[in-house]
């Protein structure tokens, strides 16, 4: 086109160590098709060679101070122009030292406003300085939470499709073309905007002055973003820190709100502040730190300079002409935002989840295109699908465990697994609560396997015991998944690692934990086969990078949170480890970088799941519980064979694999022995172990240890171990005559298979009636529940026909639920004795004592005794309140209840009790003896004043009320408080140091940015 | 050496399981507590006297109604009791309580431990009775006892009794089903520490014809045998020997057949009649038993398809004037002690094939054994000094009654213990019992 427009451009051109960009914006200036009538470079003490190149380009210079801000560059140029004259179609275009426009980019923005006479603002469509189809902006607006907005999808390749005009709230300076007499009249960029966002306030200021503001995407510039993007240092007065990130968002803050309506403020005051949170966590999360602070510290420096505002508000009030409304058609909705934010995350996920193959450079010209023309299209053949072994094996799974859990679809509850409460709102509050009511109640801390469950079950909309039901529906498939993507790293062979994952799955342990409602067990399953994949090479741990440390470390924790087995099994590979570390006389560097990473995946698992772990310490029992009642496990014969025993296992006539699969591949010399080997150490641990008894969980008696979860580890290596060495048996079987290898072989399959068809026949028989069942009938009869908080002794003959023994614990009113066993405390003597001479008929004065601990009622649960039954009739002190089919009701004489007061002259009465806290009144002085577990934890405030508390006669906690009033109970939550923070921030840290890091922008690459 | 290491490793297992063989005892094992029950013996009723036989001075006992739980020593080995009923701790060897009315009747029975459930089959509800029903509280909260009557005519409505603590009731047994001739009453404890004696005792305006205590079994069973029942052989010049009468009940809801074989030195028979006899169900019937047989004591054994319930009451007499015996159902023999000072019973056992040992301990302390055989009865009667006598084996399938005779009258009294030995598991604390 013609150069025949009527209008007078000067270009200004801006510098700042922009040396590496300069040449091609100089070049690209002297290139136009319609040059500007007149260059202006601005530079602001470049510590390079950008003022030569400037002066060699032959470009008037004006010098400037290094802390000189882009605006004021540009007001210094606009002062040496020739006075501006009425009339004229005078226009500046900006060029950043970074900023190349095409050649035609000034004729097109020229075109642009030919006919558009309100238009005082025109930019170019901005594309990448590497990535050249890479659309940056075309038109630039901002969002409510001073989001930089371009309604462009990130890294959004160019193909025309945002082409044309648009009428746009503002555009970058970058290649912006300004009518001079408007420039002039709105005052020119805001000398507080010293970099970033005074693109989008001119341009807000123009819209709201009656001008136009267009972008045209035929003009075409390239823009490097160099301060943006921190490939130069920002050194602009009022860049507190120098720091690009803080002097954006700052800047937005400030744009937004100098520029919205006075009622805006306060909505968009609250906006800014949430958003920089969120960015800040975000940032702390990708481990940016400093860029986290950027954004707190935006906020900040402008709330502590409200006058700012106030100043740049009135100026912007006398040059307003229209309503401030004629720009919220160009604030982005805020449902725009959401999209475009879900889409990068979909993006994100997916390009993790299936990222693109990268295309092959290599030729492919041996491939005959005539021939793929001659195969006939495929269709969908269902015998062919299910040939797949993959899913012939996951689909004949689901069958079996389909009817295996035909008694289970439902609420779950029996064997170690306690009813589910109706929400995970419930289990919440079970584990930040300080005191729990269970038993005599108990200030034990909460196991962190309830945050887990109450977590998931948040997300199954709250619904816990749906969340337990699936979770044990599903486990099968899942320790199956589990087990084979580690089995698919052995062998490429699905025909060999389906049918292992499938047995993996059905192993005795697997079987018995699903039976028997073993939680962590199950998780064991299912986590197990992911540690090795995640830490690929433990002899030279070093070479495992810290983030794959802390996210072994969330792993275990996770582990350790079900079972504190975890730690005692880390403690022993780890010390082993670290002791061969020793011997093989390492440097030191290199045995520190091992130590410090061993001992991190000791160490953070525990700390992790603290206070519980550290609470095991003085009650070591606890690193050999599973969550959940205190079941026993089998004998060490039974443990031997990989079964562990105990309610819902296999029969031991169900003989699995495992301990000969270990024993031949521990003579293997194939790399099977290697897990044999850990096979064995885990097996031995087993066995030993076996046959401790404990006494935990509100279990007073010893029971046999349940060793699930070291069987887990001796199972998974066996599964391996059989992978491995199947995977070359078939070859080398061929390849040599008879010998015991084929023996062997024989006998193993044989083993096997004899084991898959008994166990598969005696899960879908008797194992559907093992102890874990759907709606079963609760304990305690309805009517013991209807007074809130009350204690009864509830006795009951529990075990099987042949050995039953009677059993008794305080009941709080109701069955017990998911985790009250974990915090269980153990029985008070006094009250043992006394049950026991209830049991026994000498127990005269067992009324009196139950009593004195609060406990209302006796209740012996059908079927009983009938001697036990008369025994208990013929004692004084009980007086039997019913006899139904549910069981006998004994009402314990004497006055007894939660908190009890004593007047001085002896009198008993009981006071109102709630949940754990109460408020309540007392006639006078005397003593209240609240009914619970002794802890430092209580207290009872009076006036604003705490009372005495010591221990009574029965070390129950006791108060010494002075006068009449009302008096408040509470139980002291701070330090469980403490705690929960601890562990907030622990896990934080983790999580964060875990988390695949981000990078700061100037540690991006020119040829990542390319 | 190339195998080394696995070795090692095997070693390191089997090494392993050893050590867990050793290892493995539960750490707690159950405790088990161990003791006999005290055993209650019945109040004494206006005009009665009752002696108790105790095999040892130190034994303890309380009064019921001595609402102090103060226990004394009897220090003596035959305790006259003039009204309450004791509670005795009599540990192993049941005491023996002997009632009399003075000229007209005399019997025994045991004391004995609390009842999960008692059959009385005896007494009668017309107005020749005197009978009565005794129901002991001997608990320290109250009791409620259900009472279920049968007659010869039908099943009675149940009645339920309220016993206080520490008390005994008295019913006067034609009030439970008044104008029947032919009871058999069922006592069901509900709650409480219940004990149940009946005392048939008939008369005709003033003049006595006798009584005897109704021992009582626990279950109807599909077989019972009665042990011990006396056969009064006439004496010279006369022509009748004693009557007997097997009075029979199936509680159940189906009418049945019985078959009642008469066991005796004579023999093993089954009287004519009593062969695969129907019976209504919940009907209490009669049949008159008249074996001609030459013993002094002889035994029945009554089958049956279904669960009944079975006495056999004789008439007898004793320096001219009446009484009658309740013989009833006994369970087999099993070693235990009973205290019989101051009597002298016949023990009879039955069975097909009996041996029993039996010790007696005299007064003087020495200790007497005797081995009883012999088939289908045998009888032993106990030394006249004896304090205790102690069943120390049985054969199986051996039943035993004892017979006792005294100047008031004849009574018969089951051999069986009085309180068993009770072995209660010492409870264990676990929360497991708040899980379904």
């Amino acid at each position: 086109m013609a150069v025949t427009d009527r209008h007078l451009v000067t270009a200004i051109v801006v510098t700042h160590d922009g040396e590496t960009w300069l040449p091609a914006v100089v070049a690209a200036l002297a290139s136009q098709t319609r040059p500007a009538d007149q260059i202006i470079a601005v530079d602001t003490d470049s510590n390079d060679s950008s003022t030569k190149l400037i002066k060699a380009a032959r470009i008037p210079l004006i010098a400037a101070d290094r802390d000189c801000g882009f605006g004021d560059a540009v007001a210094l140029a606009v002062e040496k122009m020739p006075k501006h004259i009425e009339g004229n179609s005078e226009w500046i275009w900006l060029i950043h030292d970074d900023c190349a426009p095409t050649p035609t980019a000034l004729e097109k923005l020229l075109e642009a406003i030919d006919n558009r006479p309100q238009v005082a603002m025109v930019g170019p469509k901005l594309l990448g300085w590497h990535d050249r189809t890479h659309i940056l902006e075309a038109g630039i607006s901002i969002a409510g939470n001073g989001a930089r907005w371009t309604g462009l999808e990130s890294d959004e390749y160019d193909q025309g499709q945002h082409d044309g005009i648009h009428d746009v709230l503002s555009v970058s300076t970058a290649g912006a073309l300004i009518r001079r007499d408007i420039f002039e009249e709105l005052g020119g960029f805001d000398s507080n905007l010293s970099l970033f966002r005074d693109d989008i306030d001119f341009g807000w200021r123009a819209r709201v002055a009656g001008h136009g503001v267009i972008a045209t995407t035929a003009a075409v510039a390239h823009h490097a973003q160099a301060s943006a993007s921190e490939r130069r240092s920002v050194d602009v007065n009022g860049a507190f820190l120098h720091r690009p990130l803080l002097l954006d968002r700052r800047n937005a803050a400030y744009v937004l709100l100098a520029n919205s309506s006075w009622w805006m403020i306060p909505w968009l005051s609250i906006q800014l502040l949430a958003s920089a949170m969120a960015r800040a966590i975000g940032y702390l999360l990708a481990k940016l730190p400093g860029y986290a602070g950027d954004e707190l510290l935006a906020v900040a420096t402008l709330i502590i300079r409200p006058a700012e505002i106030v100043k740049a508000r009135k100026f912007r009030k006398t040059k307003r002409l229209v309503s401030a409304r004629v720009i919220s058609s160009y604030i982005p909705p805020r449902w725009s935002q959401i999209r475009l934010s879900g889409a990068q995350v979909a993006e994100a996920i997916r390009a993790k989840v299936i990222p693109v193959a990268e295309s092959s450079s290599v030729s492919n010209l041996n491939s005959l295109e005539e021939e793929d023309l001659l195969v006939p299209t495929q269709r969908f053949q269902m015998s062919k699908f299910l040939k797949n072994p993959a899913i012939f094996g996951y689909l004949l799974l689901a069958i079996i465990t389909l009817i295996q859990s035909r008694n289970r679809f439902g609420a779950l509850n029996g064997g170690a697994l306690a009813a589910s409460p109706s929400g995970a709102q419930d289990l919440w509050g079970f584990y930040f609560e300080s005191w729990h009511q269970v038993g005599m109640g108990s200030s034990h801390a909460s196991p962190a396997w309830i945050a887990v469950i109450a977590m998931a079950s948040t997300l199954l909309l709250g619904k816990a015991p749906l969340l337990i039901t699936v979770f044990f529906l599903a486990a099968p498939l899942l320790i199956m998944w589990s087990g084979h993507t580690f089995l698919s790293k052995l062998s490429n062979n699905q025909f060999i690692t389906i049918p292992a994952s499938f047995l993996y799955a059905l192993s005795p342990v697997a079987l018995a934990s699903v039976n028997s409602g073993r939680l962590a067990t199950l998780v064991a399953l299912m986590i197990a086969p992911q540690i090795p994949m995640i830490l690929r090479n433990w002899k030279q741990v070093e070479l495992n990078s810290w983030r794959r440390i802390y996210g072994l470390c969330i792993l275990l924790a996770l582990l350790t949170s079900f079972t504190l087995i975890t730690t005692l099994v880390s403690l022993g590979v780890i010390g082993f480890a670290i002791v061969t570390d020793y011997d093989e006389k390492l440097e030191q560097p290199q045995f520190l970088a091992r130590i410090y990473k061993r001992l991190t995946l000791l160490i953070f698992p525990f700390i992790l799941v603290a206070p519980y772990s550290f609470e095991a310490l003085v009650r070591p029992a606890r690193f050999l519980a599973e969550p959940g009642l205190n079941l026993a496990g089998g004998s060490a014969a039974l443990v031997l064979s990989g079964n562990p025993g105990g309610a819902g296992s296999l029969p031991w006539w169900t003989i699995s694999p495992i301990l000969l699969l270990l024993i031949i591949a521990l003579f293997s010399s194939s790399p099977a022995r290697s897990y044999a080997q850990i096979g064995i150490s885990f097996m031995c641990a087993a066995v030993l172990f076996s046959s401790i008894s404990i006494t935990v969980h509100g279990n007073s008696s010893g029971t046999r240890t349940w060793v699930g979860t070291l069987l887990v580890g001796a199972t998974l290596a066996s599964v391996a171990a059989g992978v491995v060495i199947l995977d070359r048996l078939r070859t080398v079987l061929i390849a040599s005559n008879i010998h015991y290898r084929h023996i062997l072989a024989g006998l193993l399959l044989i083993i096997t298979a004899i084991y898959s068809v008994s166990s598969i026949g005696w899960s879908i028989t008797a194992g559907a009636n093992s102890p874990v069942q759907s709606n079963m009938k609760g304990v305690m009869p309805a009517f013991l529940t209807a007074e809130a908080d009350t204690k009864t002794l509830v006795l009951r003959e529990v075990g099987s026909a042949s050995s039953k023994s009677i059993q008794y614990y305080i009941s709080r009113g109701k069955d017990i639920s998911l985790g009250e066993p974990d915090v269980a405390p153990g029985q008070v003597r006094e009250i043992e004795i006394a049950a026991q001479e209830l049991i026994d008929g000498s127990g005269i004065s067992s009324s009196q004592v139950f009593s004195a601990y609060g406990i209302k009622y006796v209740f012996v649960k059908n079927p009983f005794s009938r001697t036990v039954i008369r025994t208990i009739d013929g004692l004084g002190g009980f007086a039997r309140t019913s006899a139904t089919s549910a069981g006998v009701v004994w009402r314990v004489t004497g006055v007894t209840g939660r908190i009890i007061f004593t007047a001085k002259d002896g009198t008993r009465s009981v006071l109102e009790a709630g949940e754990v806290g109460a408020r309540t009144t007392v006639n006078g002085a005397g003593s209240i003896t609240l009914t619970e577990t002794f802890d430092r934890s209580w207290q009872i405030l009076q006036n604003g004043y705490r009372l005495d508390r010591a221990k009574d006669e029965q070390s129950l906690p006791q108060f010494q009320v002075k006068e009449a009033g009302e008096i408040s109970l509470l139980h002291d939550g701070t330090i469980r408080r403490a705690w929960l923070s601890l562990q907030l921030i622990a896990w934080t840290l983790v999580i964060i140091l875990a988390a695949p890091a981000g990078r700061r922008k100037r540690e991006i690459s020119e040829k990542e940015l390319a | 050496m190339r195998f080394k290491k696995p070795l090692l490793y095997l070693a390191a297992l089997v090494a392993s399981f050893l050590i867990a063989s050793a290892l493995t005892t539960v750490s707690k094992p159950s405790n088990y507590s161990e003791s006999y029950p005290a055993v209650v013996c019945p109040p004494t009723l206006n005009g009665l006297t009752s002696q108790i036989s105790i095999s040892s001075r130190k034994t303890q006992y309380q009064r019921l109604e001595n609402r102090s739980s103060k226990t004394l020593p009897f220090n003596a080995l035959r305790f006259p009791v003039s009204k309450d009923s004791l509670v005795i701790t009599a540990q192993g060897t049941t005491p023996l309580i002997w009632q009399s009315r003075a000229g007209s009747w005399a019997g025994g029975t045991l004391c004995s431990g609390p009842n999960a459930a008692a059959w009385f089959v005896g007494g009668t509800a017309n107005v020749t009775t005197r009978g009565r029903l005794i129901l002991i509280n001997s608990g320290l909260s109250d009791a409620i006892v259900d009472i279920q009557s049968y007659t010869e005519n039908a099943k009675q409505p149940i009645k339920s009794v309220n016993l206080k603590s520490k008390s005994y009731l008295q019913i006067s047994i034609d009030s439970l089903a008044p104008g029947d001739k032919s009871l058999a009453v069922q006592v069901i404890p509900r709650s409480g520490r219940v004990n149940a004696f009946m005392i048939d005792e008939q008369g005709a305006g003033l003049k006595a014809l006798g009584g005897d205590f109704v021992n009582s079994y626990p279950i109807a069973a599909k077989q019972l045998v009665i042990p011990a029942i006396p056969n009064q052989l006439p004496k010279k010049g006369e022509k009748a020997s004693s009557s007997h009468t097997v009075r029979i009940l199936t509680p159940g809801e189906v009418n049945t057949t019985f078959t009642l074989e008469v066991l005796s030195a004579d023999g093993s028979f089954i009287p004519v009649g009593l062969n695969a006899q129907s019976i209504d169900a919940g009907v209490v019937t009669e049949f008159s038993l008249e074996p001609k047989i030459t013993a002094s004591a002889f035994a029945v054994r009554i089958t049956s398809p279904e669960p009944i319930v079975a006495a056999v009451s004789s008439s007898v007499t004793i320096s001219g004037k009446k009484d009658f015996v309740w013989s009833t159902a006994t369970p087999p023999l099993t070693p235990m002690s009973l205290a019989v000072t101051g009597l002298s019973p016949l023990i009879a056992f039955a069975g097909d094939s009996i041996a029993v040992k039996v010790q007696s301990k005299l007064l003087n302390g020495k200790v007497v054994s005797a081995v009883v055989k012999g088939s289908d009865i045998a009888t032993w009667r106990v030394p006249a000094n004896a304090r205790s006598i102690t069943i120390v084996s049985s054969s199986n399938g051996v039943f035993a009654g004892a017979l006792i005779a005294s100047s008031n009258g004849y009574g018969f009294i089951p051999i069986q213990n009085g309180s068993a030995l009770t072995r209660v598991e010492v409870p264990n604390s676990n929360i497991r019992v708040l899980n379904p």
